[in-house]
């Protein structure tokens, strides 16, 4: 009977705060978490694996602005990352593992977001 | 006096997720209630037809958030069984840790949820934060805290190596401590005694006639559990207790709750000890079946969740039809709610487990005439408007 939580609550009033201030503090995600990923060009053959077995159909496959040498079609996948719905069915099937992984998750923005940066940056100079 | 109607939702403080319960009261006490569901209906199973028997595990997932790793299990095995692919051993043991880890972080939510719901925040708070390191585990292990998206056909995705085993033991003993205290709470304090004993009680033969399922059955005193009647993963190898408590009322549900959460700590301490080595996943991805019917049951959280798929061979289903735990614990649950208070209602309405995001399906009953009518796309298009 009575108030059993009491003890329990008195207790961590003196204890420091379980929760974080987020934006000033890093929120953590393990390095296992499945987050932002982008195709590394310096692999990537544009064989188009990834945008056909994409569950939420979230990539597409866009033209090269440059010729490589091990990407005949000239073609890379650009993961629109509004659509995406981080499975990783594209890392996994990938058959020359092109794609960069990262644990990377605040990029809730305002804007469309998708990896063609990230994939452009990666071009080998 | 007459009758009034009181609406509780669709949107209602003690309601988490959108669903009307139409509430007939005589002053304080209920004489009727009508659930109404239909606002969270995304046509999952439609959709699934157009895509492809592998995609379909990611989107069968996404039925339920919090029982995800449950829908791709009765998915994916439903699958096999079309297909006739054996499962490594060692997925089998992974795909249960899963499962188990699931199961805990679900029961501690739904137990935190329901003291919210009797005004008891300081337990909610708390319960929430020692929730906090099993869903740490669940992203160590699957690399998502809630979604899970650990199967693929015929295996699991990723291994566990001991540096993670280690983890999972060392966290789980403190999330055993804390329930085992919860638990004293949940039996001894007075708040909580004072809402949930004797409230929404549903005897056993009324629970078997309109066919309660998981813990709310266990709750009214019935041994009755897929994972020990009709084992499947590993659960054939490792020991474990059917729980149940014979009160029926809604305290009894929780406390079935609380008792499996302890059980499944046991479950993962066994399967950890003895996992067997080997491979994880098939070399080849499976892509074809050929024709053929399954049908698939496993033991959900909130009770037994059933898949029937049908395949014309090729690479797309032709038909997969869910019947979730809560479609049954939900809608059947009414016989729960006679002669309890309004204040009782949301109370009742937890003690359920309601996964509404589950319950959703396309059925017009006419009230009158007692007849039904399933609605085309089209139908539901002009409705829409």
């Amino acid at each position: 009977m009575g108030l059993k939580l009491l003890t329990e609550v008195l207790s961590n009033v003196f204890k420091r705060a379980s929760t974080i201030e987020y934006p000033k503090q890093p929120s953590l995600a393990l390095k296992e978490h499945r987050g932002q990923q982008y195709a590394d060009l310096s692999k990537c053959v544009g064989c188009s694996l990834c945008a056909v077995e994409c569950p939420s159909n979230a990539i597409t496959m866009a033209s090269l602005p440059v010729k490589l040498k091990h990407n005949p079609r000239s073609i890379y996948p650009v993961i629109d990352y509004g659509k995406c719905i981080f499975c990783y069915r594209c890392v996994d099937v990938c058959p020359v593992k092109a794609y960069v992984i990262t644990n990377y998750f605040e990029i809730a923005s305002d804007r469309p977001g998708n990896s063609s940066e990230l994939s452009l940056n990666t071009i080998p100079k | 006096m007459s009758l009034i109607e009181i609406p509780v939702g669709p949107q209602h403080p003690a309601l988490h997720e959108p669903i009307l319960l139409r509430v007939r009261a005589d002053g304080e006490r209920v004489v009727g209630i009508q659930v109404v569901t239909g606002y969270n209906h995304r046509g999952v199973e439609k959709l699934g037809e157009r895509s492809t028997w592998s995609k379909d595990v990611f989107l069968y997932s996404r039925i339920c958030g919090i029982c995800n790793t449950v829908h791709a299990q009765t998915y994916t095995q439903g699958v096999e069984a079309i297909g006739g692919i054996e499962v490594p051993p060692r997925a089998q043991y992974l795909r249960t840790l899963v499962m188990e880890l699931e199961r805990i972080h679900s029961h501690i939510l739904i137990c935190a949820v329901m003291a919210e719901v009797v005004g008891f925040d300081s337990l909610f708070m708390l319960m929430m934060r020692d929730r906090e390191p099993v869903m740490m585990l669940k992203e160590l292990v699957t690399g998502n805290r809630v979604i899970a998206d650990y199967y693929v056909l015929g295996g699991v995705r990723r291994d566990l190596d001991e540096v993670k085993k280690d983890k999972i033991l060392k966290v789980l003993e403190g999330v055993e401590a804390r329930v085992k205290y919860y638990k004293k709470i949940f039996m001894e304090d007075y708040t909580i005694t004072k809402r949930l004993l004797g409230v929404g009680v549903i005897k056993p033969s009324e629970a078997v006639a309109y066919s309660l399922v998981g813990p709310t059955l266990r709750g009214s005193g019935v041994k009755s559990d897929v994972r020990a009647d009709d084992p499947y993963a590993a659960y054939g190898e490792i020991p474990f207790n059917v729980v149940t408590y014979s009160d029926g009322d809604s305290l009894s549900r929780m406390l079935v709750r609380l008792d499996e959460t302890l059980e499944s700590i046991e479950m993962i301490r066994y399967i950890i000890k003895h996992l067997p080595e080997g491979p994880i996943a098939p070399k080849t991805p499976i892509r074809t079946l050929h024709e053929g019917e399954a049908f698939s049951r496993v033991e959900a959280p909130r009770g037994e969740l059933i898949y029937h798929i049908v395949s014309k061979g090729g690479d797309k289903p032709y038909r997969v039809k869910v019947r979730t735990p809560s479609f049954n614990n939900i809608i059947n649950g009414v016989i729960a709610y006679r002669d309890a208070r309004i204040a009782d209602v949301p109370v009742i309405l937890t003690s359920f487990d309601p996964c509404i995001s589950c319950t959703e399906r396309i059925l017009v009953i006419d009230e009158r005439n007692g007849s039904t009518k399933v609605l085309s796309l089209k139908d539901l298009s002009r409705w829409g408007k």
